[in-house]
């Protein structure tokens, strides 16, 4: 790495993390009304099931809302701070200084994994005491990790292609809010609800199978179709990390041809 | 400045609001039954009714009981950000100062502009629902529950204005930027029993379900979804209890609001 792209990278890290810090009322904010939200929904659900099956249920609906969790909050924090970022000017800033817009919110991370990584935690704390369920306890901690992983390579380039987008067209923030709330509803459906013959194809969907990973790894779903739900997971956040860098380059030079249309979400 | 152009005011704003902003009235819209799907859908994938009914211990119809839940829950947070958030809107926008240098005091300003807004989305709220209860409850039963539902939608939004005032005016006297309902209104929702009934919930926590409006809001609507004709002495003590807690609240905020006022004013916390 050279000097020019090290004191970049330093001055991008320096950004956001002072940011997260000087913004540490709205951050705590986010997490309690995260948490609070999803313990509410939660709660909820909960009524349906019976005594006997509540901690494999309180599982499998607490990693269904850590995934809903992770690609709300990185489509939400990517891809809605392009709005803040094109509406200061700083998108023809760092393109007159031959720097990437997109490599500055690629700072963005440190505030979006925070903020799911501190909501996980304190959700597993609500629920888990409530229920009196060891929520972050895995049989196959391995898999548990891999699953997360890609699952948050998936949202994050889902991030990063919306964030492209918003800076060629409007993306109206509601709707976008409305399909991640309708995602939750297909990652709901457990693999073996589904009729045998269609199981490869609903795995196919993004994000369901990182998060069939994880409910195998936690026990709160049945160990099928798992080699094939590692390939297509890893398949699906290559395709999408590939796709968001596609958008990005092009777009990139989209803009640089006739300037940045400055509507972003609204 | 009288009442009447307050009001008025407040009816313009909301239809060139949902004129101007299509994709937030169509947004608004699908949120019901998007809350209503999630919590329905991942209730029956993880179980079944009849444990709920064994779990709410009440003979209720799960349909017609996450339909009032959700949409008490729903018109107490639309009170919620539409009364105590507005002070941080008006912040955010600059335009607190001139509420607040205005002949008419803040609280009946925030509280008459908002009322045309209540109405109408609880009013719509209620329509959108409308077909699925008579669907699910027959005609008859169906308008029984509905006008059981919408009493519940008219009269706990008074002590619930009372209540967001307080909110309101806590806004106006801390010098924060940060919205602190964001937390605080699921929270609320959550002691209020809206999707979990509060009388099943620890103790402590049912102590604090009682001193809040809300409670006795979702609890009225949810009386709709009781199978069979609904007690009509428990709505009339559920009446009761909110027109009560009305004529607290209200007192309670046109005083605080009063405080909250001229601290922001002395302060310049606007």
């Amino acid at each position: 790495m050279s000097v020019k792209a090290f004191v970049r990278a330093k001055a991008v890290l320096w950004l956001h993390t002072i940011r997260l810090w000087r913004f540490r009322w709205s951050f705590l904010n986010w997490i309690l009304s995260d948490a609070a939200w999803i313990f509410l929904f939660v709660l909820g659900a909960l009524l349906f099931v019976p005594r006997e099956q509540l901690s494999m249920a309180v599982k499998g609906a607490f990693w269904t809302i850590v995934a809903w969790s992770v690609i709300s909050n990185f489509s939400s924090l990517i891809g809605s701070w392009m709005n803040f970022f094109i509406s200061i000017g700083m998108v023809e800033e760092h393109l007159v200084r031959g720097f990437s817009p997109f490599k500055a919110l690629l700072g963005r991370l440190i505030t979006g994994s925070s903020i799911t990584i501190a909501s996980l935690l304190f959700m597993a704390m609500l629920v888990g005491g409530a229920f009196h369920v060891d929520l972050l306890s895995a049989d196959r901690t391995w898999l548990l990790v891999l699953g997360l992983g890609l699952l948050a390579v998936e949202g994050i380039s889902y991030g990063f292609t919306v964030a492209a987008i918003s800076m060629r067209t409007s993306v109206p923030n509601n709707l976008l809010e409305i399909l991640n709330l309708g995602i939750i509803g297909l990652l709901m459906v457990p693999v073996q609800a589904i009729p045998r013959s269609a199981r490869l194809a609903y795995l196919c969907i993004p994000y369901v199978a990182p998060l069939h990973l994880m409910k195998v790894a936690t026990s709160s779903a049945l160990p099928m179709l798992l080699e094939k739900a590692v390939l297509i997971s890893a398949l699906e956040a290559t395709a999408m990390f590939f796709v968001a860098l596609f958008v990005m380059r092009f777009v990139e030079v989209w803009i640089k041809r006739n300037g940045v249309k400055a509507i972003g979400f609204w | 400045m009288g009442l009447k152009t307050l009001l008025k005011s407040g009816i313009l704003l909301d239809l060139y609001f949902f004129k101007n902003n299509r994709s937030a009235s169509i947004s608004r819209l699908i949120w019901p039954y998007l809350t209503l799907g999630l919590i329905m859908g991942m209730g029956i994938l993880f179980g079944n009714t009849q444990s709920f009914r064994q779990n709410v211990q009440a003979p209720v119809n799960p349909l017609t009981y996450f339909v009032a839940s959700t949409l008490a829950a729903m018109v107490s947070l639309d009170v919620m950000w539409g009364v105590g958030g507005s002070v941080l809107f008006h912040r955010w926008i600059g335009t607190l100062p001139y509420i607040l240098l205005s002949p008419n005091r803040t609280s009946i300003t925030l509280v008459l502009t908002y009322v045309p807004r209540y109405l109408l989305s609880a009013g719509i709220q209620l329509a959108e629902f409308t077909p699925l209860i008579l669907m699910v409850e027959g005609v008859t039963g169906g308008t029984v529950k509905l006008c059981i539902i919408a009493l519940a939608l008219t009269i706990g939004m008074l002590p619930l204005l009372g209540f967001s005032a307080l909110f309101a005016s806590f806004l106006l006297s801390i010098k924060e930027e940060t919205n602190v309902l964001g937390w605080l209104n699921p929270l609320i929702l959550l002691f209020s029993g809206a999707f979990y009934p509060a009388y099943l919930l620890p103790r402590w926590a049912r102590l604090i379900s009682i001193v809040l409006p809300s409670t006795y809001t979702i609890e009225l609507a949810r009386l709709s979804a009781i199978i069979g004709s609904p007690v009509s002495r428990r709505i009339t003590l559920l009446i009761g209890v909110l027109a009560a807690m009305s004529v607290i609240y209200n007192s309670a905020s046109g005083l605080v609001i009063q405080i909250g006022e001229r601290k922001a004013m002395k302060e310049g916390a606007i």
